[in-house]
């Protein structure tokens, strides 16, 4: 912020060379401050620095006194020159230039339209797999969180167990796998995820499937069963709501 | 196959901070390469130099700064999943706006916040991106609904609670 009015009163110096000498004083104390929270800026300044070789460090003390007039005529003759030059600007433009700049104008609006697009699309599948009840992550999460509860399992898979999806190239796990139908009206996801345990060389498969209930609409778990890896293959059934 | 049995997350890190430095410098060269050339006095012999100088230059700043980002964002996302216990796209999230606030650190906390927002969002976007494309790849194989019909397709599957209890342990 401070560099931006530093800039705005270089910008009405420069209109006034000789009584930029007036200015300078206090610039200087505040770039200084400038320079050392945000180093970004310093190329900026360093330039506006070296563009002006006319005007000493050492300021004279007497002329100090016309800072706030200067300052204020400057500003006046800056607006007066800036109405001027529009007044004259505006009758150079053309029917061709302005056809021009619509058309550029419109190109401009149809690529942020399309950005908006695509990241208001990502933003709202990133939503709806996170809180939405029934993406299989929500689903993959309450069933873990019930196969962790459950005696039998931390039996034998020893704590703290954890959970993932397939692995992807990267070594990535995040993806689980499921499996979206609809029988008899109402919708069922049916859910595939691995778990492990703290337990060498355990590892189960925990399949679920969550139905719709159709008055509520929320989904419920119609069962969720982990399958041993070991021989002999083994199951533990954690919750059957099938009937 | 044991390898694939293998933890991804600790050698994962390694994995992540090797290719987002391949990735910033290889993306970092080109870029510098092309504006060394047009910042550089007339000539192709000035122009090439130009470029080379620039890519010598900054393309390893860049790609030690991906390197940073990349390496920072995968041992904080270990860390997590190690916590937590599960992997998640949560996981990929939170760990992006934890690498953004930790690279601001030095700008104090106004700035460590917006860079975690942004970490945070660039990630949910990614991740977005990810699910999008899994999700489009996955729908090319219309696997049919051969499960509808019977829900129990495992020999292993459940059966519906008998009063005998769990006789199957007893293979």
């Amino acid at each position: 912020m401070i560099c931006f009015f530093l800039r705005a009163v270089q910008y009405t110096e420069k209109l006034h060379r000789s009584s930029g000498k007036r200015l300078f004083l206090p610039r200087v104390v505040v770039s200084k401050a400038c320079l050392t929270t945000e180093p970004r800026w310093r190329w900026g300044l360093h330039e506006r620095r070296t563009v002006r070789p006319g005007c000493p460090l050492g300021v004279p003390r007497r002329t100090v006194w016309t800072q706030g007039r200067g300052l204020q005529r400057a500003k006046e003759d800056g607006s007066k020159q800036v109405s001027v030059h529009s007044q004259r600007a505006e009758t150079a433009v053309s029917t061709a230039q302005k056809v021009k700049e619509a058309g550029r104008d419109f190109t401009y609006l149809i690529v942020v339209l399309v950005g908006v697009t695509i990241t208001g699309s990502l933003f709202y599948v990133i939503f709806k797999e996170l809180f939405s009840s029934s993406s299989p992550n929500k689903i993959y999460g309450k069933a873990l969180e019930k196969c962790r509860s459950h005696p039998e399992v931390v039996s034998v898979f020893g704590e703290p167990v954890k959970g993932y999806g397939e692995a992807t190239s990267r070594g990535r796990r995040q993806h689980v796998s499921f499996v979206e139908y609809v029988k008899d009206g109402l919708k069922h996801v049916r859910v595939k995820f691995y778990i492990q345990g703290s337990e060498p060389g355990k590892r189960g498969t925990v399949h679920s499937e969550v139905k719709e209930n159709p008055e509520s609409g929320e989904y419920e778990f119609r069962y969720i069963f982990v399958e041993l890896e070991a021989y002999p293959k083994r199951t533990i059934i954690i919750e059957d709501n099938r009937s | 196959m044991e390898e694939y049995a293998r933890e991804p997350c600790p050698w994962r890190i390694v994995d992540d901070c090797g290719g987002a430095f391949t990735m910033g410098t290889i993306g970092g060269g080109v870029f510098q390469a092309i504006k060394g050339f047009r910042n550089s006095p007339v000539g192709v012999s000035h122009r090439l130099r130009g470029s080379l100088t620039a890519v010598k230059t900054r393309a390893p700043q860049l790609g030690g700064s991906f390197a940073v980002w990349g390496g920072l964002f995968s041992m904080i996302d270990c860390s997590l999943v190690q916590v937590r216990g599960k992997e998640d796209p949560w996981n990929s999230i939170t760990s992006g706006a934890l690498t953004g606030a930790v690279l601001a650190a030095r700008n104090g906390p106004v700035a460590m916040v917006g860079s975690a927002a942004m970490g945070g969002i660039l990630l949910a976007l990614i991740e977005g991106a990810g699910i999008l494309l899994t999700r489009f790849a996955s729908a090319q194989f219309p696997n049919g609904p051969q499960f509808a019909e019977d829900p129990s397709q495992l020999p292993a599957a459940p059966l519906p609670p008998s009063p005998f209890g769990d006789y199957r342990q007893y293979q």
